[in-house]
């Protein structure tokens, strides 16, 4: 009981302390700095748009690692842990020789003109790279508890695979797969090690912190700290709200007019 | 008509062996087996949820062997009925014509057929989350059958239903079946297989050991697994009548019964249990007991002790054990009183 509660101040009080050591009108100065909430606003979006790019991808896989035996199929699961056991900054050295111009992906994406280096979409990149197997494996985990007895049910009626995917499991999964977006939102919004390797600039919000601390000290980088969490508990709590309504009407659709 | 030939799938330790079955169309054939006897896995194999090791399903002149589960036009019920949980009782029975994209007017009108022949229109709204067992099952049988299935497959339709929702099932599946529906029924439980049943197959150990018409299974067993299992070769199809306040069942061959229960038709089956019945060489004095005179036409040894043939009009087997039948010394011809009471006589409503 005592460690347990020592384990939750471990936690906390940083934050608190945090939080009681920012003064109001230091926060309000920052809450007005544009470029403190230029770079929030780039976090959170890129964040999210990675999520849901990688997602289309992403959870296909999921319902095959659950559903299906294939050849190599721990091999597979191996390397979708990968990124989480990674050094962070060895991820971003990778990445960057892939997303450079001399690497695969540089080389495709300049060719359409897109210079990935520096940009939103390498960040994104960095940020997915770190955090879809998040995604990935809480999906995977719902699709598993949906009884498969339901899918062959609805196959034994005439449906398509296609349609069993997206009429039985997607939305009996739904659960589990909006906690795996939550989690690697929130996982590709809080990166730093893979995203400042490929983009110092534009800056994310982790990246303008540690350049504020890094040449301004503690005091200056605190409150843009601050800021960036309380920004991004909103968003978690408006999400969460979010899907949990959306899982409600969802029935009622499916239902009707589905 | 629905042919397998020689049917062969190993599950781990379990295997279905050698499972050769022929069911012609119109057919209610039940398949009769004790739980893991491989009742399951062989309605699987036929809806295509797995696929056999060996041999061929033939289904209308087709080998559907290889066929995916969706092309093959072959309607299962499952035994815990795999309602969607996410969608409401209508979402359910309108999804097979979904898949099929049928226009909305026309998928309201048939799932609102379908509900009414299933008697659950009042519940197509409501979610399935609430639903009874017996409301389940007829969610799902009403889904399947708007499928217009070539072949229905049952799995357990009746287990876990109570007595009287069990009467209103049998005679449910009995009318689908009049009208022309082909079916195959797995059960544990010999009574549905004695009220249902055009045609039995009985199912052990992974292989059909005896297969035929309910008159040739339970009266001619073929083996001694078989005459346990179904432990009930006393059944008679009796014409009920109430006499001077005594409702009694009368056999073709004027066998006369007393009945306790007066919830029969004018038809039903009986079932006496042998180890209820009592032989006598001198006539019992009860009046209040059945007592038919019969002959002793066959002595066998049994298990525990002798079985015993009587004609009495229709044949009845009776068990002995060794040590009753070594103090009363019954022999071959010679004429006894049977006696039991009315109410180990079992009446099922069986032909109506």
């Amino acid at each position: 009981m005592l460690l347990s509660s020592l384990v939750l101040l471990f936690i906390l009080a940083p934050l608190a302390g945090m939080f009681i050591h920012t003064g109001g009108a230091q926060f309000l100065e920052t809450v007005k700095d544009k470029e403190v909430h230029q770079s929030v606003w780039l976090t959170l979006w890129v964040s999210f748009a990675a999520t849901l790019f990688f997602a289309a991808g992403a959870i296909p896989l999921a319902w095959l690692l659950a559903r299906k035996k294939f050849p190599m199929k721990n091999v597979v699961q191996g390397i979708i842990d990968l990124p989480v056991v990674l050094p962070h900054t060895a991820a971003g050295i990778a990445l960057l020789g892939f997303i450079s111009r001399d690497g695969f992906l540089g080389k495709a994406a300049s060719s359409v003109g897109l210079n990935l280096v520096n940009h939103p979409s390498g960040i994104a990149l960095a940020m997915a790279f770190v955090s879809v197997p998040f995604l990935i494996n809480a999906a995977k985990d719902g699709f598993a508890a949906v009884p498969e007895r339901l899918e062959k049910a609805a196959l034994n009626l005439g449906a398509s695979q296609s349609k069993v995917f997206f009429t039985i499991s997607l939305p009996l999964a739904w659960r589990s797969i909006t906690t795996g977006f939550v989690m690697m939102f929130a996982r590709g919004m809080s990166e730093f090690g893979a995203v400042v390797i490929v983009a110092y600039h534009p800056m994310i919000a982790p990246v303008l912190i540690y350049e504020r601390f890094s040449s301004y000290g503690l005091n200056y980088a605190r409150p843009a700290s601050v800021f960036f969490i309380l920004v991004a508990l909103l968003f978690f709590i408006a999400l969460r709200l979010i899907s949990s309504k959306r899982k409600v009407k969802h029935i009622n659709i499916d239902a009707e007019t589905d | 008509m629905l042919k397998l030939t020689d049917i062969n799938r190993r599950l781990g330790d379990f295997a279905l062996k050698d499972i050769n079955l022929e069911v012609s169309d119109g057919q209610y054939y039940v398949l009769l087996g004790r739980s893991g006897a491989g009742k399951t896995q062989l309605l699987e194999l036929i809806a295509g949820l797995e696929h056999p090791d060996k041999g061929t399903i033939i289904l209308d002149n087709e080998d559907i062997t290889t066929r995916r589960i969706q092309d093959r036009k072959v309607g299962i019920v499952f035994q815990d009925y795999a309602v969607f949980p996410h969608m409401t009782v209508f979402g359910n029975i309108a999804y097979p014509l979904k898949a099929r994209k049928e226009d909305r007017k026309s998928i309201v009108e048939k799932v609102e057929n379908a509900a009414s022949a299933m008697n659950i229109k009042h519940i197509l709204e409501r979610n399935t989350e609430k639903l009874s067992g017996g409301e389940l099952q007829r969610v799902a049988l009403a889904r399947t059958l708007i499928t217009s299935p070539r072949l229905l497959l049952l799995d357990e339709p009746l287990s876990s239903l109570d007595a009287s929702l069990k009467d209103d099932m049998k005679r449910l599946l009995r009318n689908l079946n009049k009208a022309g529906q082909t079916i195959i029924h797995v059960t544990h439980d010999y009574n549905d297989a004695i009220s249902l049943a055009k045609r039995v197959g009985v199912i052990h150990n992974g292989r059909i050991i005896q297969e035929g018409s309910v008159d040739e299974v339970f009266k001619n067993p073929s083996n001694r697994f078989v005459a346990r299992y179904a432990g009930i070769r006393n059944f008679f199809r009796v014409d009920i009548s109430l006499e001077k306040g005594i409702l009694s069942g009368v056999t073709r061959n004027n066998v006369r019964f007393k009945l306790e229960n007066k919830n029969t038709g004018s038809e039903c089956l009986l079932i006496i249990k042998s180890d209820s019945i009592i032989l006598s060489k001198e006539m019992p004095e009860d009046k209040e007991l059945n007592i038919i005179k019969g002959k002793i036409s066959e002595i066998i040894p049994s298990e525990f002790g002798v079985e015993i043939t009587l004609d009495a009009g229709d044949l009845f087997y009776v068990n002995l054990h060794t040590s009753v039948f070594e103090k009363l010394k019954f022999v071959e011809e010679e004429e006894v009183w049977m006696s039991f009471p009315s109410g180990s006589i079992v009446a099922l409503n069986g032909t109506s």
